[in-house]
């Protein structure tokens, strides 16, 4: 019985060492993000809040400033982090964009802690990689919420401030539930209010927040809106339909459902703030296993039966959700939003060229766009 | 056909095909019919879908008043709306250039925009049955009193249902009554509309997007 006892503590400490290995692995691994010819300016967040300075929740803010002077738009991705359509969206547009008139001001991981976590019992993969022409760029998976290394008991029950209304305890850890935070609070609620700073001091006209969706949940493949945002999300939708032939609708953000981004940023300051949802077929609960495949192709054989019985938010068929698509559209729709806008506010305009739509990276691919971090000076590229 | 030489068949064939081709459109486009100002926008249903309908107005250079859900006596008042101010479950804007039409000025024309939300409905206090209720009021007093009535469906097949369902009970309360009808092609899939236009012999436009509004918009009121 002993010798028993002592072969599975030994198999215990084996698989105990392996996953503390990946997981210490995970949590360290560096991703190379390139600021491209349109960066004129690099801060970290802290910046907006010193208390931030030095910790996990601190991360990279980049600036692209045009000739012009004109309007402003912040732009996150990575406030889950297990929605990596936010990132990638965001690195294409720093890599690649050059503003002509007003600021393009991008957090690309706005819950950097997250991104270095991973969701407990669920199987993610720990990393994937997008293949471009000179080699495959390897990106951590992360989790929706902060990492508990980071953020510290968790309460019973997370009270939001400073509406009061009472959330899951998880969503202490969640930075799409901390708007619009406080400086004194728990780090999530830090970050929200040190972005809030942000958006106050450099006068921010809009801010978009980029997610991804469950096909199963009916907020997907949307733009989500306030009362203030909803005409200009509207004309971007019929355009983007129109134009480009893909579907984005518009969903009400509920004024009564409290910190959300898309809630509390239009109410704390005088931003326009969108939310934009992406269908991401593995984060549905009935699909097959959690692979790396299955995050950048969005191909499940029990979500495609699903869909024959109409129990799906969207159009799916043997093609899938990939990832291209689904980055794809939230270029068009950033882009569409920066036009629309402009057009209705030409004193606050924000023109920006060199970033591809939909069609262009459904065409190429996301990797396309990624500019290999070895051919380019090392002060160019930051690490969170 | 004894009369027309073999060889002519062919050519018979082809020119019946392009005319069937050329007069299967004309079915569906009619002239579009002109509306005057001032105009109220209203949902017939409580979508999103009148946001869509102000929007693309507002893209035409069309000034227009909009509440969610008025009743008869706030559309007596004409434009302006009574001053009234929005409101939990209550929504008016005013954007009639009030130099051509002053406060009070009866409107002529009303848009109805098509489509069922529970969701809507719920938060303006409303059911499937009370929302009917107020659209048949609102079309016998458009009738009484000459006002134009436009009914639009943009909302595609997620805003249609089955016979009878809160989408198809919406249409019903509206569309028959209506003096010009507009819809996309995905809300018209089952030609539902284009049978109500050709029975009531209502003008119908069909479009592929949208956004296609803004032009014909344009058009009614130029």
């Amino acid at each position: 019985m002993i010798r028993i006892k002592i072969v599975l503590l030994i198999i215990l400490v084996i698989i105990l060492t392996i996953s503390g290995f990946q997981l210490y692995h995970h949590r360290h691994y560096q991703i190379p993000i390139v600021a491209g010819p349109g960066v004129t300016r690099v801060l970290k967040l802290s910046h907006y809040l010193p208390s931030l300075k030095g910790s996990m929740a601190d991360t990279w803010v980049f600036f692209l400033e045009g000739q012009e002077p004109g309007g402003k738009v912040l732009i996150l991705g990575n406030t889950h982090a297990n929605e990596p359509e936010g990132l990638l969206t965001a690195l294409v547009i720093i890599e690649n964009g050059q503003v002509e008139k007003g600021t393009v001001i991008i957090i690309p991981q706005f819950n950097h802690s997250a991104s270095r976590f991973t969701r407990p019992g669920d199987g993610y993969p720990l990393f994937f990689e997008i293949p471009t022409s000179w080699g495959k760029k390897k990106f951590r998976m992360g989790n929706r919420e902060a990492s508990p290394l980071d953020q510290w008991p968790d309460p019973d029950v997370y009270i939001h401030y400073p509406e009061r209304q009472l959330l899951s305890f998880l969503d202490a850890r969640n930075v799409n539930r901390t708007w619009p935070g406080r400086p004194n609070g728990l780090p999530m609620e830090q970050v929200t209010f040190a972005a809030m700073e942000l958006i106050r001091q450099e006068r921010v006209d809009l801010v978009i927040d980029i997610h991804g969706a469950e096909t199963m949940f009916p907020v997907t493949n949307c733009i989500v809106a306030p009362e203030k945002s909803a005409k200009l999300a509207t004309m971007v939708s019929l355009t983007v339909k129109a134009m480009e032939k893909f579907d984005n609708h518009v969903e009400p953000s509920p004024p009564k459902f409290r910190g959300l981004s898309h809630r509390e940023i239009g109410d704390y300051s005088e931003a326009m703030p969108f939310l934009l949802e992406a269908p991401i077929p593995f984060l549905d609960q009935p699909t097959g296993p959690k692979t790396e495949r299955l995050l950048l192709d969005g191909r499940d054989p029990f979500l495609l039966r699903l869909a024959r019985k109409k129990k799906l938010f969207v159009p799916y068929d043997e093609t899938g959700w990939p990832m291209d698509k689904r980055v794809g559209q939230h270029l068009s729709v950033t882009l569409e939003l920066l036009k629309q806008y402009s057009r209705r506010t030409p004193d606050r305009a924000i023109v920006i060229h060199n970033v591809p739509r939909y069609a262009e990276v459904v065409e190429h691919g996301v990797g396309y766009y990624f500019v290999n971090p070895s051919t380019v000076s090392p002060d160019k590229i930051y690490f969170n | 056909m004894k009369f027309l030489a073999k060889k002519y068949w062919g050519l018979t064939l082809f020119s019946i095909i392009i005319l069937f081709i050329l007069i299967l459109p004309l079915r569906a486009q009619t002239k579009i019919p002109k509306a005057s100002l001032p105009v109220l926008t209203t949902s017939a249903g409580q979508s999103n879908d009148v946001n869509t309908v102000n929007i693309i107005l507002e893209e035409a250079g069309i000034k227009y008043d909009y509440c969610d859900v008025p009743d008869v006596d706030l559309i007596k008042s004409g434009v302006g709306l009574a001053d009234r101010e929005s409101g939990p479950g209550f929504h008016v804007e005013v954007y009639t250039d009030l130099s051509k039409y002053p406060k009070g000025t009866p409107y002529k024309t009303i848009i109805f925009a098509i489509g069922a939300s529970l969701k809507g409905m719920g938060a303006s206090g409303l059911t499937v049955e009370t929302e009917e209720a107020r659209l048949k009021r609102i079309v016998d007093y458009c009738q009484k009193n000459n006002i134009f009535i436009i009914a639009v469906h943009v909302g595609g097949s997620a805003l249609r249902g089955a016979p009878g369902s809160d989408n198809e009970r919406m249409i019903d309360a509206v569309a028959p009554y209506a003096n010009y009808i507009i819809v996309t092609k995905d809300s018209n899939k089952d030609g539902r509309f284009t049978n109500i236009a050709k029975a009531r012999n209502i003008p119908l436009t069909e479009v592929d997007y949208a956004l296609d509004l803004v032009k014909i918009f344009k058009e009614v009121f130029q």
